[in-house]
């Protein structure tokens, strides 16, 4: 076990026995699906490739991968995204 | 969601197509910055199209730079390009804010009045006595005060106990109530006569000289209460009757011409007759009827429903055109036909004596009471059977209503 594997899980216990929320303590990312048609990813680290059959989004750790049709990013913030369009599927890379 | 998208309105947006190796950089730069895009969409040849406020677009070419992107505006919205739009066209707003400026200033007059409530008076005195305590057309409405010109209209015009001013836009509405003054009286001399005959039940006389007593029988036209009062009958004077030259009473001799006054009332009957058979045939609607519409165009018929054929053995038909009128010297070639076929049946009744009595006098009753005035009020009613000759001839009923009304009818009449 290394030092930060070792780290995460004092973490995570940590927020678990606080009852603090992981996208704030382990920056990890909240998502947010509305239906088919709407998704909202808040605390991402950029998009990684745009398609309109496909978007990649970084998250803290690994990517987040969206597919569908006709995809459009709605908005988007430092912090916060929103794609729009006709989602199939959502998939952690 | 829209506040943000009315922001970006008011502070004006640009559409932006950005071309490159990796426009997603360019995208994560920008929003890395904190630069606001918002319809990110990847036209087909690998192209991005975006929209970025107005303030964000010099960071963007840093940004382009740094990522090897290109971007160039493709559409400029908001309200600082309509501002320069419209500097370039200065008569255009010139000409939007003086028709604003006319159409304030134009409403801001009185163009109509209106009078209402005035029925003795005509609305040109009204509109007269306005005029003259300051209302007009083409008055500017500043200078108006309800209060004041109610009190001055009022004032000018003596028939009129109240007025109210209103003031609704750029129309004026007076409204007026008018005072009833007793009318002139009537003063010609007239007849009461009786407007059909009777007999007299009861008379009251207000003016005038009573020709008729209860229980007369009159005739129409008859003069009930004379305008014309003869002169007092002579009374024998004490003194043997001799005359004295000037006596005064030499005047009253002239008869007297007064507007007959008075009430009445008599008995009037009203007849009616009444038929019934025994046996009784004809033709009367089933209730079943068929409807054909077709359209008639330049002689030619098409048919719209129903079917041309009639489906009744006896029938009545009942045709509407229905046209679109005339205008000018332009009439339509096209008119619709709705043709209604009802279906009529015979039929044969026959009924007891009874019955035909009974019908026969409820149609007598009916035929009766169709006569009879508004204002009669009915005592009495009954039925008379009317023998008839043959046996076969249809039962006749008499029907008589007894009522009491007014006949006084005024005539006029020349002394």
């Amino acid at each position: 076990m290394s030092w930060r594997d070792f780290k995460r899980k004092v973490q995570r216990q940590f927020s678990e026995y606080l009852e603090i929320p992981g996208d704030v303590m382990l920056d990890l990312p909240k998502i947010i699906l509305v239906g088919n048609i709407q998704l909202f990813i808040e605390n991402h680290r950029g998009i990684i490739e745009y398609t309109p059959e496909g978007v990649r989004v970084s998250v803290g750790e690994g990517e987040v991968a969206v597919t569908g049709q006709d995809l459009m990013l709605r908005n988007i913030l430092p912090d916060e995204l929103c794609v729009e369009g006709k989602i199939r599927s959502l998939s952690f890379l | 969601m829209f506040r943000f998208k009315l922001v970006s309105y008011l502070l004006g947006y640009v559409v932006i197509l950005v071309t490159g190796e990796a426009p997603e950089k360019f995208v994560n730069m920008a929003a890395g910055r904190g630069i606001f895009l918002w319809d990110i969409f990847k036209t087909g040849d690998g192209a991005i199209t975006m929209k970025v406020r107005l303030s964000a677009v010099r960071p963007l070419r840093h940004i382009a730079r740094r990522t090897r992107c290109r971007f160039s505006i493709r559409r400029r919205r908001g309200v600082p390009f309509y501002t320069a739009w419209l500097r370039r066209r200065k008569a255009l707003a010139l000409g939007a804010v003086f028709f604003l400026a006319a159409l304030y200033l134009f409403s801001s007059f009185i163009w109509f009045i209106e009078v209402r409530g005035n029925e003795q008076l005509s609305a040109a005195e009204v509109l007269e006595a306005a005029e003259e305590a300051g209302l007009h057309r083409g008055v500017p409405k500043w200078n108006i005060e309800a209060g004041r010109l109610e009190a001055k209209i009022q004032e000018a015009l003596p028939l009129v106990s109240w007025t109210g001013v209103y003031i609704k836009g750029t129309r004026v509405i007076i409204e007026v109530a008018e005072r009833t003054v007793p009318g002139e009286e009537d003063r010609r001399p007239l007849h009461i006569v009786a407007a059909k005959e009777g007999l007299v039940k009861e008379v009251l006389v207000l003016d005038g000289y009573p020709l008729v007593k209860e229980g007369d029988t009159i005739e129409q036209g008859q003069v009930l209460i004379s305008g014309e009062i003869p002169p007092p009958a002579e009374e024998p004077s004490p003194s043997g009757g001799e005359k004295q030259p000037g006596d005064v009473s030499e005047v009253d001799r002239q008869p007297r011409y007064v507007h007959a006054k008075g009430i009445v009332r008599a008995r009037v009957w009203y007849d009616g007759y009444g038929e019934a058979g025994t046996v009784e045939t004809g033709r009367r609607p089933t209730g079943r009827s068929a409807t054909c519409v077709s359209m008639k165009f330049e002689g030619k018929e098409i048919i719209l429903s129903g079917s041309p054929d009639i489906p009744f053995e006896n029938y009545k038909i009942e045709t509407f055109v229905k046209k679109i009128p005339d205008w000018r010297n332009l009439s339509m070639p096209v008119e619709v036909i709705t043709i209604k076929y009802i279906e009529m049946d015979d039929y044969r009744l026959e009924r007891s004596r009874e019955d035909a009595i009974k019908l026969a006098g409820e149609r007598a009753r009916k035929a009766a009471a169709r006569l009879l005035p508004e204002n009669a009020e009915v005592q009495e009613q009954w039925l008379e059977e009317v023998p008839s000759e043959s046996a076969g001839a249809p039962i006749r009923v008499k029907a008589v209503i007894e009522t009491t009304e007014d006949i006084g009818r005024e005539k006029i009449f020349n002394p």
